[in-house]
């Protein structure tokens, strides 16, 4: 598998989640392609150094996602049909959790909502600038 | 079923002293259960009862679904924290006595452990420092694959690199089928290696979970008020509430499990910023040996 992964055990987020959102993100953004056939539950453990069942549960749960399939004896693969679409729907999730996040603290902060408008302008102009050129 | 490492309702005396106080755990198949707790909260203890060292004042033992016998070591190995070995033999030597005793040693295996641990077959016991002597113990637990894993500390003496090798070997095992029962005062393997986690204080078990539960239930909600913090009602009686820290106008619940719920709680009172910090193992594993709560 040509994407690369990295867990922090250190972190309060439990590791399936963070392995979860790592995939899917690949999935996304295409390092992970459709039909690609993801490592066995042991060799991503020994790779990652984490627990086997941490990630026998991604992959669990990344099959009820639809996101991939896994069938005994063969191993698990990102799924053809609409893998990418749950996957962007993911990243999206993502996404919107931290701009919630962003405005939650500013208003906690005390600013207004025309100053957290305006910061939001601002910062969509520099990220989204160089996409319009 | 039995699991194959099974404790229930464990205790211990040592005259007045009760080193294990009803402890009761399993350990699945192809689990990993990291073992912490403070010096002398009954880690030691626990193994030597598990392993017949010591027999328990009450409560039984079972070892793959059996009370111990002298055929259950086949098939399980124990690491002790300080590794016991016969100082004027070599370690090649060592690695015979198990041949000799293990129907279950593969010189293979062994030769594999010997070269990943950087041993030298031929050195005296005597002549090893620490950590080597650790790497030795792994070397003959690993050797006879067993179903059964005990280990007290196992990377004590271990630089950083063999470290994660002993993690890497327990990860191996578990995902072979082994049931992992290991004990160690560094939470962040622990947090990597393991699925569950046992907390120990003054004999008593006073955490069993999985990791990623206790990580999802356990965080810090911390609330900011104008003035001093209004009057909290019954939360600190929430039995999801761990306990409540309050200093001037900042309140800080520590919920066990539903923060959403609880951060929905504090909400209404009105402050002026709330947010939700995560835990890592070490914050939990320090909030439950500390607080009297639990």
């Amino acid at each position: 598998m040509p994407a690369i992964f990295t867990v922090d055990p250190r972190s309060g987020v439990p590791l399936y989640l963070q392995l979860i959102e790592q995939i899917k993100r690949a999935i996304a953004l295409g390092t992970i392609a459709p039909g690609e056939q993801l490592p066995t539950v042991k060799a991503l453990a020994l790779e990652l150094t984490v627990n086997p069942n941490t990630v026998a549960r991604v992959y669990r749960e990344l099959e009820r996602d639809g996101v991939i399939d896994t069938s005994p004896g063969r191993g698990s693969f990102v799924r053809t049909d609409g893998a990418g679409v749950e996957a962007r729907r993911a990243v999206a999730d993502v996404a919107r959790a931290a701009f919630e996040t962003a405005v939650r603290e500013a208003k906690s902060l005390g600013l207004s909502r025309e100053e957290t408008l305006e910061l939001m302008a601002r910062t969509i102009a520099r990220w989204y600038e160089t996409e319009n050129e | 079923m039995t699991a194959p490492i099974s404790l229930r309702g464990v205790t211990k005396h040592y005259g007045s002293f009760v080193a294990v106080d009803d402890v009761s755990l399993d350990v699945e198949a192809g689990s990993i259960c990291g073992l912490l707790g403070p010096n002398g909260a009954g880690k030691t203890t626990t193994f030597k009862c598990l392993l017949g060292f010591a027999k328990p004042t009450s409560g039984a033992i079972a070892i793959e679904g059996a009370p111990l016998t002298p055929a259950t070591f086949e098939s399980l190995a124990y690491v002790p924290e300080r590794a016991t070995l016969y100082d004027d033999f070599t370690i090649a030597d060592h690695l015979e006595i198990y041949r000799r005793s293990y129907k279950s040693y593969e010189p293979a295996r062994a030769r594999e452990l010997l070269a990943l641990f950087e041993l030298d077959p031929s050195k005296r016991a005597k002549r090893l420092s620490k950590g080597m002597r650790t790497a030795v113990a792994l070397t003959l637990a690993f050797s006879i694959r067993p179903r059964v894993l005990i280990l007290d500390e196992p990377s004590s003496g271990l630089d950083p690199v063999h470290q994660r090798n002993v993690l890497d070997l327990m990860i191996d095992a578990a995902a072979n089928g082994a049931a992992i029962l290991f004990s160690s005062h560094q939470v962040g393997q622990v947090e990597r290696a393991a699925d569950s986690v046992a907390i120990m204080k003054k004999g008593q078990l006073i955490v069993n979970s999985g990791i990623d539960d206790l990580k999802t239930g356990e965080k810090i909600i911390e609330a900011v008020f104008a003035g001093p913090a209004p009057d909290l009602g019954d939360l600190a009686g929430d039995p999801r509430v761990l306990r409540i820290e309050q200093v001037g106008s900042t309140v800080r619940a520590v919920t066990r499990e539903g923060s959403d719920e609880i951060a929905q709680r504090l909400f209404a009172l009105h402050p002026k910023s709330i947010r939700t910090i995560d835990l890592n193992l070490e914050e939990i594993f320090m909030n439950a040996v500390s607080g009297d709560q639990r």
